[in-house]
């Protein structure tokens, strides 16, 4: 019976690992009468060799599948050893290592067995035995599986801190191409009705606070990245949609691994296109909190992330007419468009500028990035000639040496 | 109000209070420490006048009701988070920095992160924070037979105080320890309430961190084989990234974590 387990865990891990989001922030829940709550900052319980955080049990409920999709490690045409769990099996296993502090909560997903219907429902009956029978206020992540009848997503809405609906291919004609019984429809079909309920449970939670809470954590999906041709505009386009108008709280960027038999569907890659993962999240954070928005980023001409800088140095160089920033007298917003200058740095400039002249050691002790702010910035300890602005051989100095691969996260600047 | 100039070495017992008492004594003599140390970390000073303060909770509190006065109940807080990097120069950084607030009495000054020490004392802090948190997350319990939830830490700066509301929230329904190998005291929640505790035996391996075996409950070791296995399972090879696992989970975190111990 207990090797039984270790052997679903083995290959439902394993076959759940591809999916990137582990967040466990944005929910809040106390222990009443039960174990376990939910964070609003998160918790990180331990990180893999791959750099990347456990928060979450992240775990399949079964990889057996009706469909096939291309880009999918658990597609119906592989040969592959299939297991899955009975609900009693994984709130166990949820509530064993949540007792240990080994993680912050389940983060469930699952392959397509039987139908969608069904699939959600074994889903639901895990949630609702970790949440009703252990009386479980940890965080759950559940996956809305596309096609699952409404009131079995509204269910899970109800037992769920976030749902998810994976879009995976960003333009519908590539994802008809790779994912033949998938459409958009499906995927935004779950999609809206989640945003709806949320917004619902909120004017309802204003009116009473007994009103039930529904997803409270909001939702989040995730955009295979280098599978199909989409350009980095496209996919930040579709992302500053998904922000705006269904209210996500994450869009996920997962690079491309190739994981199955070749498939001439499919781009052969050596490598997973972590670079361009990386400048995705990087142009990512700065809708969320930099004010940015997407046509700012990248437009119709210029269509791709730079390589070899970030999006916001990027921007800068782009817009001379911006720069010098007087960091004295400039508005917070303004500060933030400054290459090398962070949120945490821009609030402690705003904040402490009355008590004097900010200089070149106080950046510095903020952690501002000075290579790189020193050219955006007014600032009388430095020669005139130096605050010029031409943009060519700022490029050049900042991305000198950065074809130093086999880093995926930090270039070098030169200083 | 004017320091003599006759410094002196100021020992305390390493408590809060104890740190308090002094800075209480020091402005009573008159008297500029040169260094202000736990009583255990003395061993290692240079020679010089030592004095030692007994902990007078009194004093202590006369000076946090100072110190709320002068500025405001977070600061205090800052304060207190900051003292527990239990270092010697962080001492000294909070002594000047309560010279300013009580002597000068300048009001603003503790806002003003321009000032390079107020800077250094909201570093402190900050460091000692995310120590903290990092520790909600890498704190591994450990059931007993008896139904306990136990766990061993060696964190570097004294976290233990900021974690006891997190995990009695967390898990109020199980009596549980958190135990620190190296300040050798814990903290145990009864259901009811978390105290401070010091144990004479040894019940943790201080390698390991693990409790002995037949002190563990029946499915202890089943549980942790399970997080083992899964732990290398949702890791993708083809994404290695050993500087960024280490980063985030330093090796000096790894020894009491059983999802990297032998690795």
């Amino acid at each position: 019976m207990k090797d039984k387990v270790l052997h679903k865990l083995n290959i439902l891990a394993d076959a759940a690992k591809y999916d990137v989001s582990c967040s466990s922030s944005g929910s809040s829940r106390s222990s009443k009468g039960g174990v376990g709550n939910a964070k609003s900052a998160g918790v990180c319980h331990a990180f893999t060799e791959d750099g990347r955080c456990i928060s979450l049990l992240k775990i399949l409920y079964t990889n057996y599948c009706i469909y096939d999709c291309a880009y999918c490690v658990n597609r119906q045409s592989n040969d592959k050893r299939r297991a899955s769990f009975t609900p009693d099996e994984l709130a166990d296993l949820t509530i064993n290592f949540y007792r240990r502090n080994y993680i912050e909560g389940l983060f469930l997903s699952s392959g397509v067995m039987r139908s969608p219907d069904y699939t959600m429902e074994q889903l639901n009956a895990v949630a609702r035995k970790l949440r009703k029978e252990y009386r479980f206020n940890g965080y759950i992540h559940m996956k809305s599986i596309p096609g699952a009848d409404p009131l079995l997503v509204h269910e899970a809405g109800l037992l769920a801190d976030r749902l998810s609906v994976n879009i995976e291919i960003p333009t519908e004609i590539q994802l008809q191409v790779l994912a033949p019984e998938k459409d958009f429809f499906s995927v935004f079909t779950p999609m809206n009705q989640i945003s709806l309920g949320v917004m619902e449970s909120k004017a309802e939670r204003r009116k009473s606070r007994k009103a039930p809470r529904f997803v409270p954590a909001g939702q989040s999906t995730q955009l295979i990245v280098g599978a199909s041709p989409e350009t980095d505009y496209t996919i930040l386009k579709l992302a500053s949609g998904l922000y705006h108008q269904q209210r996500l709280k994450r869009v996920y960027y997962s690079g491309f691994v190739p994981v199955n038999q070749h498939d001439n569907r499919l781009p052969v890659i050596q490598k997973p296109p972590l670079v361009r993962e990386n400048r995705l999240y990087q142009a990512d954070w700065l809708m969320r909190f930099y004010h940015f928005s997407y046509d700012e980023i990248l437009d119709e001409q210029n269509t791709q992330l730079d390589e070899h800088m970030d999006p916001k140095l990027a921007w800068a160089l782009r817009n001379p007419h911006f720069f010098p920033i007087d960091l004295d007298r400039a508005s917070y917003e303004t500060i933030l468009r400054v290459p090398g200058i962070g949120v945490r740095s821009a609030k402690i400039i705003v904040a402490n500028r009355q008590y004097g002249r900010i200089t070149f050691s106080h950046l510095k002790r903020m952690g501002v990035a000075l290579n790189r702010a020193k050219y955006f910035i007014l600032c009388r300890e430095l020669p005139a000639a130096t605050t010029a602005f031409y943009p060519e051989q700022i490029r050049r100095r900042l991305v000198k040496g950065s074809q130093d691969a086999g880093r995926q996260l930090s270039l070098k600047f030169e200083v | 109000m004017q320091l003599t100039n006759n410094p002196c070495i100021y020992t305390f017992n390493g408590s809060f209070e104890g740190f308090l008492t002094v800075v209480f004594r020091a402005f009573d003599d008159k008297r500029m420490p040169e260094s202000i140390v736990s009583r255990a970390a003395q061993a290692q000073l240079p020679l010089g006048e030592m004095v030692h303060v007994e902990t007078c909770n009194d004093q202590a509190a006369r000076v946090c009701a100072g110190i709320v006065e002068r500025s405001d109940q977070r600061n205090l807080r800052l304060f207190h988070v900051a003292f527990l990097a239990e270092s010697a120069e962080t001492n000294m950084l909070l002594w000047r920095y309560l010279q300013h607030l009580f002597r000068d009495n300048c009001r603003e000054y503790y806002r003003n992160m321009l000032d390079e020490e107020v800077y250094a004392l909201i570093q402190t802090a900050r460091q000692v924070r995310r120590e903290a948190h990092r520790f909600q997350g890498f704190v591994r319990f450990q059931r007993t037979r008896d139904n306990m939830y136990v766990a061993a830490i060696d964190p570097d700066h004294n976290v233990l105080k900021l974690l006891s509301a997190h995990f009695r929230s967390r898990f109020p329904d199980r009596h549980w320890l958190v135990y620190d190998t190296r300040r050798q005291y814990g903290i145990y929640y009864d259901k009811k309430s978390v105290q401070e505790v010091r144990m004479e035996a040894k019940p943790f391996n201080l390698n390991t961190g693990y409790i002995q075996k037949q002190a563990r409950s029946m499915d202890e070791d089943y549980y942790r084989t399970l997080w083992q296995h899964y732990y290398d399972a949702i890791n993708i090879a083809e994404r290695k990234n050993h500087r960024q696992m280490r980063g985030s989970m330093p090796r000096r975190y790894w020894k009491y974590l059983p999802e990297r111990s032998g690795k």
